[in-house]
């Protein structure tokens, strides 16, 4: 593990934490960092540094850090910015290799001495060597440990599993989080870099390809100082894990005004999607896409082709999805003549029975749907498959019948569902289906993109091979 | 590519064009075809260049103080003959002087015009990302639609060819209506232009455009490059 690796590996892994700033007051910053890390049920210690309290939450606090004589891995610091460079001396002198500075008034101010007091900081860490996740930042969480290193306690909520959120706004990782825990996507780490003092993307980014509970790395940006430090990064973990990243600032245009047609013409946006593709990083448009296309990322097996069967109970969402997965490069073929024969028994003549499969009439017969899906699931002329079904009284069944088989048939096809129903009928169907490597989505065209995306990544995947 | 040694330069500090000479033999040092062209200073010459090319030709005003020819009048293309070429070069200069009063004027470009379909290729330097290869088809098609494509250089083979599929008018590229472009050596004039900025530090921006690509090859028709001291 490289130095700079293992510090960050220790800063989502401490033993034990140093609150600086922690309180007891409902109205401090610090009162919720304690509240994260007691309630995300932190394993390992908490020391509170605090020189006005014997105790917060039941834990013995400390004057300041050298009253502290066990050794200590993170600091998670809540101090006004004039106190942190007295702070990051204070670490120096304990050697704590890891920082996490929820402090605003750095950088992003208005006021140059935010500014002077970064650059402060920046020099102090550097000669103590220590890394600093932020200023200006929400925090970090690590949903295996867990350690919820955040001033957002619900964020220990967020289902375990092998996401991994790196976020430049604090906004964006809290709207990001809630809706991990709305779609019930699994995730491993969340971490807002803020200011990024000493901790860029780049740097993130080497570690979670590195970090065994990561499957799938997801980015939202707005500006970076180094964007060529990110692409490298990216370029030297090409294929081992996906990238995707949602950039901001698609209206921003180039701030050099230029004589040169193509000068001026260098909106930074664009740039940036081609920079993406050039280190096969999957650029999405939303923040709903981000999460819908890194959960079928972390789920579900890549398209080997661009073959896609469409099946669905209804004919509309049916529809709605060739739409999408047209526009998105697949190929809506004819079955092989073996498999439309069955499907064509399956079926009443009523029906559409050809790609895409309008499985209606026999909506209220589970065993029927199943059988469709089994036929199309062995085609070899057919890489990928979206299904959609959507509840009706009479087909309460299907989606139980439908997730059990497609979990007990798990083949090298990319499946993804659309199975749509008011909350708390198909909840544990839909959770089964996707712990059986089946993402679902609530719309159709949500599913389908997603899928579209799929074969994006193996594009991106497929240059230099 | 052996070119290491600082072909031309500006004053310490400044910035300078390069005239449509020095570019011309700088990228064909570089290996890219330029259009063939002759200068020429008064209108005598100017009708002797055009029979000495063979017409159609196209006329463009030769000032180091302009930058976008086609602004002030100073681009005429399909001049087909001795007498549309002395009516084109008496025009231009008086458009060009009514419009540019303070411009020197060293004289025109006489240029074989050459049939295909305009593309262009730029390049530029971004504070971040440092220098950025650009493609995109001529005319509207970037002024308007915004229809380009971006890479950071140095670009792969691979590069070249997604830069220019990505562009929306590829089909126009790939063949519409009798006209068609030809892909493989757009693809060997990105890398040559990527390789030949890693190069050269000292050029800030460049400007290849229009390039005309058809069957028989791609062609820079026009070029701008700005260096740094």
């Amino acid at each position: 593990m490289k130095e700079g690796t293992r510090a960050l590996h220790t800063i989502f892994n401490p033993d034990r934490i140093a609150v600086v700033g922690a309180s007891d007051n409902p109205g401090k910053l610090g009162y919720h960092v304690m509240k994260s890390l007691t309630q995300g049920k932190y394993p390992g210690r908490i020391f509170p540094i605090n020189p006005g309290r014997k105790e917060i939450f039941g834990l013995k606090a400390f004057p300041s850090l050298a009253q502290v004589s066990e050794k200590i891995d993170l600091a998670i610091v809540v101090l006004p910015a004039e106190m942190v460079p007295q702070t990051i001396q204070e670490c120096e002198a304990r050697t704590i290799p890891g920082m996490v500075l929820i402090t605003a008034g750095f950088k992003e101010i208005e006021d140059r001495r935010g500014k002077m007091l970064q650059e402060e900081i920046q020099t102090l860490a550097e000669r103590a060597g220590i890394r600093i996740i932020g200023p200006n930042t929400f925090g970090v969480v690590n949903l295996h440990y867990p350690v919820n290193a955040s001033f957002t306690p619900e964020f220990s909520s967020i289902e375990k599993g092998t996401v991994s959120l790196v976020s430049q706004s604090g906004g964006m990782s809290h709207l990001l989080g809630f809706l991990f825990i709305e779609e019930r996507i699994g995730a491993s780490k969340i971490v807002g870099l803020g200011n990024r003092c000493n901790v860029d993307f780049s740097e993130m980014v080497e570690y979670l390809m590195d970090d065994p509970t990561t499957r799938v790395i997801a980015l939202y940006l707005e500006g970076i100082d180094e964007p060529r430090s990110l692409i490298e990064a990216a370029r030297q973990g090409r294929g081992r894990k996906p990238i995707l990243a949602y950039k901001a600032g698609r209206s921003m245009t180039s701030d050099k005004a230029s004589l040169f047609h193509t000068g001026s013409l260098a909106g930074k946006h664009e740039i940036y999607e081609g920079a993406f593709r050039q280190a096969a990083i999957l650029s999405v448009g939303s923040s709903e896409e981000l999460l819908d296309s890194a959960k079928a990322l972390s789920l579900c097996p890549l398209p080997k082709g661009n073959r896609v069967a469409v099946l669905s109970g209804q004919a509309g969402p049916g529809m709605v999805c060739c739409d999408v997965c047209e526009a998105g490069g697949f190929t809506i073929p004819p079955f092989s003549q073996e498999i439309q024969k069955k499907v064509d028994r399956l079926l009443p003549p009523l029906a559409i029975r050809t790609n895409p499969v309008d499985m209606g009439p026999a909506w209220y017969d589970a065993e029927t749907t199943k059988g469709i899906v089994e036929a199309v699931l062995r085609d070899p002329e057919i890489d990928a498959l979206v299904i959609c079904v959507m509840f009706a009284s009479a087909n309460r069944a299907a989606a139980g019948v439908l997730s059990e088989f497609l979990r007990e048939n798990r083949t090298e096809k990319a499946i993804v569902a659309c199975f749509s129903a008011p909350h708390g009928i198909w909840d544990l169907e839909i959770k089964a289906l996707e712990q059986g490597g089946i993402p679902n989505y609530p719309t159709p065209e949500r599913a389908a993109r997603s899928l579209t995306n799929l074969l994006r990544y193996r594009k991106l995947m497929e240059k230099g091979d | 590519m052996e070119m290491r040694e600082k072909f031309s330069t500006a004053p310490q500090g400044q910035e300078r064009m390069l005239s449509y000479e020095e570019g011309k033999k700088l990228l064909e040092q570089a290996g890219i075809l330029v259009a063939p062209f002759v200068v020429a200073r008064d209108v005598a010459s100017a009708t002797e260049a055009g029979r000495t090319i063979g017409f159609p030709i196209v006329m463009k005003i030769l000032s180091p103080d302009i930058v976008h020819k086609s602004d002030v009048g100073g681009v005429v293309t399909g001049l087909r003959d001795e007498g549309e070429v002395s009516q084109a070069f008496h025009r231009m200069m008086a458009q060009v002087r009514g419009k540019r009063p303070d411009a020197r004027i060293d004289g025109v470009i006489i240029e074989k015009m050459i049939e295909g379909v305009e593309v262009a290729v730029g390049v530029t330097r971004d504070p971040q990302f440092g220098p950025v290869l650009m493609f995109g088809l001529g005319g509207i098609f970037i002024e308007v639609l915004k229809d380009i494509s971006f890479r950071l250089i140095p670009i792969d083979p691979q590069d070249a060819e997604e830069m220019i599929e990505e562009v929306k008018g590829y089909p126009l590229i790939k063949g519409y209506r009798g006209r068609q472009g030809d892909l493989k050596s757009l693809r060997d004039l990105l890398l040559k232009v990527s390789n030949f900025i890693t190069h050269h530090p000292e050029i800030t921006e460049m400007d290849l455009n229009p390039v005309i690509t058809s069957p028989s090859g791609s062609v820079v028709a026009d070029i701008r490059i700005r260096i740094s001291g």
